[in-house]
């Protein structure tokens, strides 16, 4: 357990130096795409609350609900968390296997097909050729550009995984190479089955269905727990409380995580088997996410007052928490006498976004704010940008979350009494929707402050010179937002 | 390299099992689902679908109705779908048997479409309901599937018929877009009024 440590904390430089470039593109490429879809995500919040305001743009088609709406998804799904969390991904996994990269031009190709086929998706939509799958909005040949991306980053990950040095293996690397294989293969799966070589009917819904679970567990969390895994131990200098416990999680996830997608169908035209399958995936998912929820929180507990100062720790543990709330909710919403209500709610929408802004973007957030000081030898020019940027996200956040779920159970009891009309129940959710535009707002500003951090760090020289790493031992001189 | 190979097949392995249920079983199994026929009537349900054009599905997705309205109706005791009169029956795999793309919803900001096309028949009224904008619910005006035009000669056949603050300038008609059109041939085609053997109409 101890030589795991040691390895983690070996400068590896010659290492670092071999991916710097591809995965500084990443991280450029997905703070841009985060400002894009928090501007449309604002768009479409306003545009359910006043869709008559001039605010809300009314009579644009190509900016008009339908299309700004996936347009926010698919700018946070694929360019910001896959875009950072492929950055994330690669850094790790060469830091972890200790092997400079043979081939750097690789990555390089692949952070340029992926970043290229985003801005093709997201201007297709605006044009009116979504394709209406929630998350699967990009049409064929945008997709099969991202799925030559994806096969590049596959095949590099395991490359590197097969040349790592000898005894090079720590949990993190598993959850890694689990992502980068599943990814393509549910990414290519769900494309070529609902386009190319789609069949009329409901297998569309099945395939649909099992792809945004799968996309959300088996892609975006175990980037988010791999990371996890490798900074907590990091910051607090102490192995993870329970390696077993990790590898435990892995599993669980791995065979639990491909189920979980059908719970937004009960009561759907689908085999009853398959809602049921979905049902117990997502309880049965309690098990691993406990696992890992335990083991991060018994790794940080007697260091957290220590590092209260550590704004990246605070990203996340954040994260690690919003992973918990996530997954709960998930379990809560498959019973059925829940689920039936919770139906064509905000909950759906309120889970989904628990998942994706609360849970991995957190953790890659704290996850960049680690590495890219290393990447670029400087620090954050404006620790107060990195502080906005926490405190307006743990408000918008903890406030969308509340407020779908609370709005989420009026709509759904509501739903329930046919005596009470759609209109009505429209009235009903309206101080709820201004209450979500007030928290997006929140999120928004979250995140501008962080893209604006980003971009100073990457375009201007530091104002101070960073500190050698070894003299980092006491906390008065440690940077504010530095790696531990 | 024995560790890799441990991993490899677990994760495909894993992985794989959830492939095979919600993946590989749909697409094989209800790519041979047949229309019923009624033994005694020899009436085929559902009816095939000879009138929506790729454009109708088209001009759905891409204007995103999916993200607030969905097209599934649950059975009585899940939810008050039938009660609201959004359909008779819950309805089953066979009624999709012929959409080339199915958009079941996971919202209903607004009404529930399965049958849209069994409360109303009559294409103006969806014209009209498209073209204003409606102050009790989110949905917006879709001004863009339409075209504001100076009536040459006779008024167009499918011209809005509007009043109020929507009507046009006098001399001048509204009428749909061919993608307004599209649209609205396939709303209209959304009947699942047919009596399937695997879901019968509750009765009480």
């Amino acid at each position: 357990m101890n030589q795991q440590i040691r390895l983690l904390q070996e400068p590896t430089d010659s290492v670092e130096r071999s991916i710097r470039v591809p995965v500084l593109i990443f991280f450029g490429a997905a703070a841009f795409w985060l400002a894009l879809g928090s501007l449309f995500w604002l768009l479409n919040v306003s545009q359910t609350y006043t869709p008559a305001a001039w605010w809300a743009l009314p009579g644009i088609g190509w900016l008009s609900f339908g299309r700004s709406y996936p347009v926010f998804l698919n700018c946070m799904v694929y360019g910001w968390a896959s875009g950072a969390g492929i950055g994330v991904g690669l850094w790790l996994l060469a830091k972890l296997c200790g092997t400079p990269l043979s081939r750097p031009s690789l990555p390089i190709v692949a952070a340029a097909l992926w970043n290229v086929g985003i801005g093709l998706g997201i201007l297709s939509i605006l044009a009116g050729n979504g394709s209406g799958k929630e998350m699967l909005e990009f049409p064929g040949p945008v997709a099969f550009i991202l799925f030559l991306a994806l096969l590049i980053i596959g095949f590099w990950a395991v490359s590197i995984f097969l040349h790592r040095k000898p005894g090079a293996t720590y949990v993190s690397q598993w959850y890694l190479i689990g992502a980068f294989l599943w990814f393509p293969w549910m990414y290519a799966t769900a494309n070529a089955l609902l386009y190319p070589f789609q069949i009329p009917g409901v297998a569309q819904s099945a395939i649909h269905g099992w792809f945004s679970g799968a996309l959300l567990q088996l892609w975006l969390s175990p980037i988010a727990l791999a990371a996890s895994y490798y900074f907590l131990p990091k910051i607090v200098e102490k192995p993870i409380y329970s390696y077993r416990l990790a590898l435990f999680g892995f599993w669980g996830m791995a065979i639990f995580g491909g189920w979980t997608g059908l719970i937004h169908l009960l009561g759907g035209p689908l085999p009853a088997w398959m809602i049921t399958a979905s049902v117990v995936a997502n309880v049965l998912m309690m098990i691993p996410v406990i696992a890992a929820a335990l083991n991060f929180h018994l790794t940080v507990r007697d260091s957290f007052e220590d590092l209260r100062w550590h704004l990246p720790l605070r990203f996340l543990l954040f994260g690690g928490f919003a992973y918990m709330v996530w997954n709960s909710l998930g379990a809560l919403i498959s019973f059925r006498a829940i689920g039936h209500l919770a139906q064509f709610t905000f909950v759906p929408a309120g889970h989904l976004y628990l998942g994706l802004v609360a849970f991995c973007s957190m953790i890659l957030f704290g996850a960049l704010y680690l590495i890219m000081p290393r990447l670029l030898g400087r620090d954050w020019q404006y620790p107060w940008l990195v502080k906005t940027h926490l405190w307006f996200n743990v408000v918008g956040l903890g406030m969308i979350g509340f407020d779908l779920v609370i709005s989420g159970v009026i709509q759904g009891f509501a739903l329930q009494d046919p005596k009470i009309s759609m209109a009505a129940i429209n009235d009903l959710i309206q101080p709820f929707l201004l209450v979500q535009n007030v928290a997006v707002l929140l999120i928004f500003l979250a995140n501008i402050s962080f893209v604006a951090a980003v971009k100073l760090i990457l375009l201007l020289p530091s104002r101070v010179r960073p500190q050698e790493p070894a003299a980092e031992s006491s906390n008065e001189s440690v940077p504010e937002v530095s790696i531990a | 390299m024995n560790k890799f190979v441990k991993l490899f097949f677990g994760v495909f392995g894993a992985f794989g099992v959830s492939w095979l249920g919600f993946v590989a079983y749909p697409y094989l199994t209800f790519a041979g689902l047949q229309p019923y026929r009624d033994p005694n009537t020899r009436e085929v349900a559902p009816p095939a679908k000879p009138g929506v054009a790729e454009q109708g599905y088209h001009v759905y997705a891409s204007n995103g109705c999916v993200y607030c309205h969905s097209q599934f109706v649950r059975d009585k005791n899940e939810g008050s779908d039938i009660d609201r009169e959004w359909g008779k029956r819950r309805t089953v795999a066979r009624d999709y048997l012929y959409d080339r793309q199915v958009f079941l919803g996971t919202s209903r900001l607004g009404a529930d479409l399965t049958n849209i096309g069994v409360r109303q028949t009559d294409p103006q009224w969806f014209y009209r309901y498209l073209y204003s904008s409606h102050p009790e619910s989110a949905m917006p005006a879709y001004k863009w599937l339409f075209q504001t035009q100076k009536i040459a000669g006779q008024a167009s056949v499918d011209a809005v018929k509007l009043d109020g603050a929507d009507a046009p300038p006098p001399g001048y008609e509204v009428v749909p877009t061919e993608d307004g059109k599209a649209l609205v041939d396939y709303l209209l085609s959304l009947k699942r009024n047919y009596a399937l053997p695997e879901a019968p109409e509750p009765t009480e």
